[in-house]
This record gives structure tokens, C-alpha cells and sequence, in this order.
């Protein structure tokens, strides 16, 4: 009712200036429209409709009707609708207006489309490279069909700017990209006065590996195995995400039993990643005692997988059309058993950690992000739930089996690392209430249902909300069952901008608890 | 103030209490083999069963199994398997097992390989071994990983490995180092930052890939960001291979760079 409402509403708004208006999947809204009437459309989808920005991207298709098509996806998340805006871009005219001024959420997915595609933004506030750090050669754009994806161009040497900051005692720190931890790599810039951080630019895309440039012609199933090595603690999100879109292009319904043995392994590794961040919060507060709580808890959560799936990082679990087989059969009670010594030892330790002044004096008032840059940046996840967007998409666009299940989504809008580890902490409790229930409500029967051909030509957004966030994939299949275009957008993404933004103010030596409190994925950013 | 120490007291003999309760939680491995895992290491393939009919071939999407029709025999190239088992799910005559074998570091990457001639002449030149004694220093490199290397890196670390008791230390800087220990693709962004973290490592020293990816490339060996693995840039002392290596595999594969183990 609501998605025709919407769609009602967008055929009053722009009657004359859209065309193709369509409902797949009965949540996506597509429509065309001409790129001069964009920044219109887009304004008024996000001012007026109140749909944030959550994915922008192009696609190739010159050889399907001799443009490049630009993709904008907004949502409705009260109402789980998708709209997604199309626009063709000519390549004699290789420019497309920006929208950045007005959506600053799109800042960044501009930048990417001209660093790989060559098109320019019109209009965009800042144009410098992202994606190559002045090694790669000028005019030359990896993800356009005519450039062979396996070509090594040689080495250029260009000169890269950095944001200055100046004035009486501003001094700058570089650090990175290798950190004196074991972390991924990033070169961050700090200017700084005295202590406080004015200013914090993040150089990424130092593991920019060219995911989406492999996938393209590739089959199905090996796209599947690129999926689950995106980001090494988001196998299964991301696969999960991946293999949604595939399913809904390939037209199968997934037997319910995998529904719930997916929601059991998303929630594991739920599990395993938060504890993981308070394990590392903790550290980098020098609060030894409550790290090795959390540490140890962890450890039980990786033990859990292994036994059950013998892969600690849940690879090779999921499948395009279910769960590669019924690993959980038979494991029920030894998974029980294991949640409730979870509970017990989690209930325990906060209420240690939660008496401690000290530690609460380090975390609370730090890394604050406030919620007008939450919702300008489109922060998502525990880092946009703690600064006062209570949103979710196991909610709003219920997948898998969570539709059946209670849960609710933490409250709270201080914007701190201490709201964002109660966010964490919250979530643990809820991911163990969501596994009892999926435990005991899940069938007997089918995991699993091959899927091997997929129509070529259409297109489908898969999405989770990963332990980082909201997580979203489009995927395009091509010809003899392959991925014609495959969009990564994972909730890092979203979140380094906020980041940026939740230090500054801070001092430097606060700036490693407040990166962990938001533990992103440098991987799943560059890709 | 009586209420506040009395609150610090009874925090501190809760804290006593969970230290008490959970005394020990390092494994004894490797002293005593582990034997969790049950079954994410080699593929082994059954020679009589199989057919050679090259399913496993074809859908391997590491392309990491090779068939060679005149020794009538499959075999896979460890640096490059990515260990997701599907040639054991796909096999029709089920002649292929994931086995639990997960001791797999090699000190030449062609002892990783299917063909062993593809390593005849391939031996490296004999590395000036200096003895590090009991302690070894450790510079991890993320040089294009998914992460998962480094997370499994990081859990030789934790409680249950515990890899300090063998003298072995993870140090902020390569200055600091004896052994980098690489992951990842070597992304065309990395290079020259592990170029420059390798040079800074002072003489004599070590280099470990871990993972498929600094093996091989990996999955991404073919794509326009990716060098092929750690040895296109460094030489290498021992590849260890997983996706990812287990963290007692990453420890028997650096305690073999040592030499202790054969």
C-alpha cells in the first residue's frame, strides 16, 4: 500500500521528466530520468520525501544502449521501499551534475565514479583523486568494459594534495599506512594545536584490490567466493547480501530452514565482531581485565563456529539458495549451552566494567558525533544507532527469517564511544535472544536449492545489516550466468567521513579508542 | 567515601573471582597436536575413485586445481586454494576429502604446488641464517588482505595461543624487527610502502606470507590492482596457506622459519 503510495506521490512530483516507472521485487521503485533534472530529483527525494542517499554508482552499459548509466539509490526506511534513479550519460559528453552540495552523503561515491569511470561531477566541491594515490595513468579507467581488467599499467609518480590547515602552532602528524599494530593499512593526516585534533583527513584505498573489476564477466559462483572475501569479519554479511541479489534475479525462494540457519551464522558473526570491538576498546583504555573478558568470550564465539562449521570466519557456509548444508543439525543444545554461559559471563563483566568510573570517565564526552553529521553523512550501524538514528535493516527491510523474529534496536543519542559500546554491548544480548528464537523456531527440511542460472540483463539489490551496518549490493547479471556489474556498498563506506568528523576536538591519544569504537572495514571500503 | 571504596573492593573481588574462575586458557599446541579442526585444511583426493573428469577443475574459483592428463592424476596448488572445499562438495565420484591437515607451510612456495618440477632450479639462494636466539621480533604488513589474515594473525596473540611464550613478539616498528610477516595481494597502492617497510627491517631478516592472497594472489591474482603475491615484490622464506591460515597454522609456520621444527 505504502509502495504505491510512494510511487503515486513520485508520478505527481515529477510527471513529465520520468519515464520508465517500475516496482520489482515489490520494494524497489526504478524510473529514468534526464541527468539535468537530477539534482531536482534527488533534493527533492531526500528534502522533501525524506529518503537518505544510500548507494550512487555507475555501470557501464555501452554496449547494451551505447551510454553509461548512473544509479541512485534512496530509501524509505519506514516504509522499506528503494527508489532507484537512472540516468545516461553520453561519453562525448562525459559529465553528470553533482549533488553534492546538496546531498553531502554523495561526496565520496562522486569521486569514485570519476576516479573509475571518467565521468565528471559537475559542480563537485573536491576533485581530487581517491581511489589511486598518483600511481595510476591519467585517462585511463579501470572500470569501463573496454579496459582488460588483468592489465598492470605501469607506475606513474604524480604529486598528492592534502587538506592544510594553517595558522599560529598547527602542526601536522601523518601516520600510516603501516600502523604499529596488526591493522589494515591507511594513511591518516592529523593537524593539530597543542593536543586537540582540528582536522583529520584518512587517505584510503591502500588495499584497493579491483573487486568489482573481477567480478565483471565472471560466473555466479565464483563472484559468490569474491563476496565472502570482501572484509575478512563480514563473510557472511556480505555473502548474505550477495547471494539475496542473486536469488531475487535468478526468481528462487530459499527454503525456510536456511532463512533461519542464516540468521543463526549472521548473528554469530554479530557476535564475534562486537566482542571483538569492546575486547580492543578496552585495550586501548589500558583496562586489561575487562579486554581478557571480552577477549575470552571471543574466543568461545570463534570455537562455536569452527565446531560447527570448521571455519572460524563462516566461509564456505552460505550458498546462492540457501546454506551449503544443515550444519546446525545436531547442534542445537551444544549451541544453547554456549549461549547461556555467554549471557552469564557477558551480564557479569558489564557490571564490573559499568561501576568503574575510570573506565566510563575515558569513554563517555569522547569521539563525539552529533546527529546532524550522523544523518548528513548517512553514518549507519552501532556508530549511527549510538548518535540517534535508531535504525536497522533487519527492521526496516526484513530479510532472512528476522521478519519473524522479536528483537528491538538500541536506543540511544549521545554519539560517544560510550554509546556506541553500549550500542555493541546491547546488541550482543539481542543477537543471543535472536539465536534462541531462530533455534527453536526453525523447520525440519531443505537447506538449500541449486541455483546455477541466472537471466541475463536484470538487476537486484541484496542487503544486510552486517555487524559494521547497513550493507548493500547491486548486482547485474550478464550473459551464461554471469555478474555484468556487481556494486559494493558496505556500511565502512558510510562511516569513514563520520569518523573523521567524531575526532575532532579530541586529542590525538583518544583518536585509537575512538577509531575502535567504530571498527571499520578498510578492506570493504577500497575494495 | 566509605560507599566508594567499599564499591572498588567488591569490583575487585569480582574481578578475583572471574580471574580464578578462568585460571588458564593457552592451548598446549604446539606440544600436543591440536585437533580441533575437522576439516578446513588439505584437499586430499583418493586416486583410485577419482575419474578425471575436471568438474573440480572447472569450478574451482581459485582456479587453483591442476589436471595432468599424462601422470593420470588432480593436484592442487596450495598457495593458490582458498580452501572453501567446493571440489570436495562437487566431485561426483566423491574422491575428493577436506582433511583436518592444516600444518601446511612451505619454505619454497613450489612445495606448495601440485607439479614439484615446476620447483626443480627454483631454489633460493641459502639465506644467511643468523641465530635469533629465543626471541624473534615480529612486523606485520597488511600489504591488500580481506583482513581475515590479520584477525587470525592478531589470535596468535590471544589468551588461548599465546604466542609470546615462545619468544616471539609483534613490535610497532620494522626497525624493531627481525621477520615481516606479510598478507594480502600486494595491492598496487601497498608496494611501495612494503618496499620501504622491508628496508627499514634490519640484516638479517625473515619474510612469511600468510594467506592465499600473499601466497599467490589468491582469489585476486588476476586483477589490475594486485601484484600476484608477496614473492612478485620480496623473496620469501616461507609461504603458509589458508584462507585464512588457522592461527596455530600461522604459528607452526613461523616457528618453521626458525628452524626448530623440521
Amino acid at each position: 500500500m505504502s509502495l504505491q503510495n510512494i510511487k503515486r506521490q513520485l508520478q505527481d512530483e515529477f510527471s513529465g521528466y520520468i519515464s520508465e516507472l517500475s516496482v520489482m521485487y515489490g520494494q524497489e521503485i526504478r524510473f529514468s530520468t534526464d541527468a539535468d533534472k537530477l539534482p531536482e530529483i534527488c533534493g527533492c527525494l531526500y528534502h522533501q520525501m525524506g529518503m537518505p542517499l544510500v548507494d550512487l554508482f555507475a555501470a557501464d552499459e555501452r554496449s547494451r544502449g551505447g551510454k553509461f548509466a548512473l544509479y541512485y539509490v534512496f530509501a524509505h526506511r519506514t516504509k522499506g521501499v528503494f527508489v532507484l534513479v537512472k540516468t545516461l550519460v553520453d561519453e562525448k559528453k562525459p559529465v553528470f551534475p553533482s549533488i553534492t552540495g546538496t546531498i553531502h552523503a554523495a561526496h565520496l561515491y562522486e569521486r569514485e565514479i570519476r576516479d573509475l569511470f571518467g565521468l565528471q561531477p559537475e559542480g563537485h566541491p573536491d576533485l581530487r583523486p581517491l581511489v589511486f594515490h598518483g600511481n595510476w595513468p591519467q585517462g585511463v579507467y579501470p572500470l569501463r568494459k573496454d579496459y582488460d581488467g588483468s592489465l598492470r599499467p605501469p607506475m606513474e609518480n604524480m604529486e598528492q594534495e592534502f587538506l592544510h590547515i594553517h595558522g599560529t602552532g598547527v602542526y601536522e602528524i601523518p601516520v600510516g599506512p603501516v600502523h604499529a599494530g596488526i591493522i589494515e593499512p591507511g594513511h591518516f593526516r592529523f593537524s593539530v594545536a597543542g593536543e586537540p585534533v582540528i582536522n583529520l583527513e584518512a587517505q584510503l584505498y591502500f588495499v584497493h584490490k579491483g573487486i568489482e573489476k573481477m567480478c565483471e564477466g565472471a560466473g555466479i559462483e565464483k563472484c559468490f567466493y569474491i563476496s565472502e572475501r570482501i572484509s575478512g569479519d563480514e563473510t557472511f554479511a556480505n555473502s548474505l547480501a550477495y547471494c539475496q541479489a542473486v536469488e531475487k534475479i535468478a526468481g528462487v525462494e530459499v527454503p525456510e530452514r536456511a532463512q533461519y540457519s542464516r540468521v543463526v551464522f549472521a548473528e554469530l558473526e554479530r557476535l564475534i565482531s562486537h566482542l571483538g570491538d569492546l575486547n580492543a576498546v578496552c585495550t586501548d583504555v589500558a583496562y586489561g581485565f575487562a579486554a581478557s573478558q571480552f577477549g575470552m568470550m571471543r574466543i568461545w564465539a570463534y570455537q562455536m563456529t569452527d565446531q560447527i562449521c570448521s571455519s572460524r570466519f563462516l566461509r564456505s557456509v552460505n550458498s546462492i539458495g540457501g546454506v551449503r548444508r544443515d550444519f546446525l543439525a545436531g547442534w542445537e543444545k551444544k549451541l544453547q549451552e554456549f549461549l547461556l554461559r555467554l549471557y552469564k559471563e557477558l551480564t557479569d563483566t558489564i557490571q564490573i566494567i559499568k561501576s568503574n568510573s575510570l573506565f566510563i570517565d575515558r569513554v563517555e564526552h569522547t569521539g563525539v558525533l552529533d546527529l546532524q553529521t550522523a544523518i548528513d553523512l548517512n553514518a549507519v550501524g552501532p556508530a549511527g544507532r549510538a548518535a540517534g538514528i535508531h535504525r536497522d535493516m533487519r527492521k526496516d527491510f526484513p530479510y532472512a527469517a528476522y521478519g519473524k523474529l522479536d528483537f528491538t534496536v538500541p536506543d540511544h543519542n549521545n554519539g560517544d564511544v560510550n554509546c556506541r559500546i553500549n550500542v555493541k554491548l546491547e546488541e550482543c544480548f539481542e543477537a543471543i535472544k535472536l539465536i534462541r528464537q531462530a533455534l527453536e523456531a526453525m523447520p525440519q527440511g531443505g537447506v538449500h536449492i541449486p541455483v546455477d542460472k541466472a537471466p541475463p540483463y536484470r538487476s537486484a539489490l541484496g542487503y544486510t545489516e552486517a555487524p559494521r551496518g547497513e550493507n548493500i549490493h547491486w548486482v547485474m547479471s550478464g550473459e551464461d550466468n554471469t555478474v555484468f556489474r556487481y556494486k559494493i556498498r558496505t556500511p565502512s563506506f558510510c562511516n569513514w567521513p563520520a569518523l573523521c568528523h567524531a575526532v575532532k576536538g579530541n586529542v590525538v591519544p583518544d583518536f585509537p579508542l575512538i577509531n575502535k569504537s567504530f571498527n571499520l572495514s578498510y578492506a570493504g571500503n577500497d575494495l | 567515601m566509605q560507599v566508594m571504596i567499599y564499591k572498588g573492593m567488591s569490583r575487585m573481588l569480582k574481578m578475583l573471582k572471574k580471574i580464578l574462575q578462568y585460571p588458564r586458557l593457552t592451548v598446549d599446541y604446539p606440544r600436543i597436536p591440536f585437533t580441533a579442526a575437522l576439516g578446513s585444511g588439505r584437499p586430499v583426493v583418493e586416486k583410485e575413485s577419482c575419474t578425471l573428469c575436471g568438474q573440480c577443475v572447472q569450478r574451482c574459483p581459485s582456479s587453483a586445481i591442476v589436471l595432468d592428463r599424462d601422470m593420470q592424476e588432480i593436484g592442487f596448488n596450495l598457495d593458490e586454494c582458498i580452501f572453501c572445499s567446493l571440489c570436495a562438495q562437487v566431485c561426483p565420484a566423491g574422491a575428493i576429502t577436506v582433511s583436518g591437515d592444516f600444518e601446511l607451510a612451505q619454505k619454497y612456495r613450489g612445495a606448495l604446488r601440485s607439479l614439484m618440477y615446476e620447483d626443480l632450479g627454483v631454489r633460493m639462494e641459502a639465506k644467511i641464517r643468523k641465530i635469533f636466539g629465543r626471541s624473534l621480533h615480529i612486523r606485520e604488513v597488511d600489504a591488500g588482505s580481506c583482513n581475515g589474515c590479520d584477525y587470525e594473525i592478531n589470535a596468535t596473540m590471544n589468551p588461548l595461543n599465546d604466542l609470546e611464550r615462545f619468544g616471539v613478539h609483534f613490535v610497532a616498528s620494522p626497525r624493531h624487527a627481525d621477520m615481516l610477516l606479510v598478507t594480502g595481494v600486494v595491492t598496487r597502492n601497498m608496494e611501495s610502502a612494503l618496499r620501504k617497510t622491508y628496508q627499514a627491517v634490519p640484516d638479517p631478516k625473515l619474510v612469511v606470507a600468510v594467506g592465499a592472497c600473499a601466497c599467490s594472489g589468491g582469489i585476486f591474482r588476476d586483477s589490475y590492482a594486485a601484484q600476484g603475491g608477496v614473492d612478485a615484490v620480496l623473496p620469501v622464506d616461507v609461504y603458509i596457506p589458508g584462507c585464512p591460515p588457522r592461527p596455530q597454522a600461522i604459528i607452526y609456520g613461523i616457528l618453521k622459519a626458525l628452524d626448530p621444527l623440521k
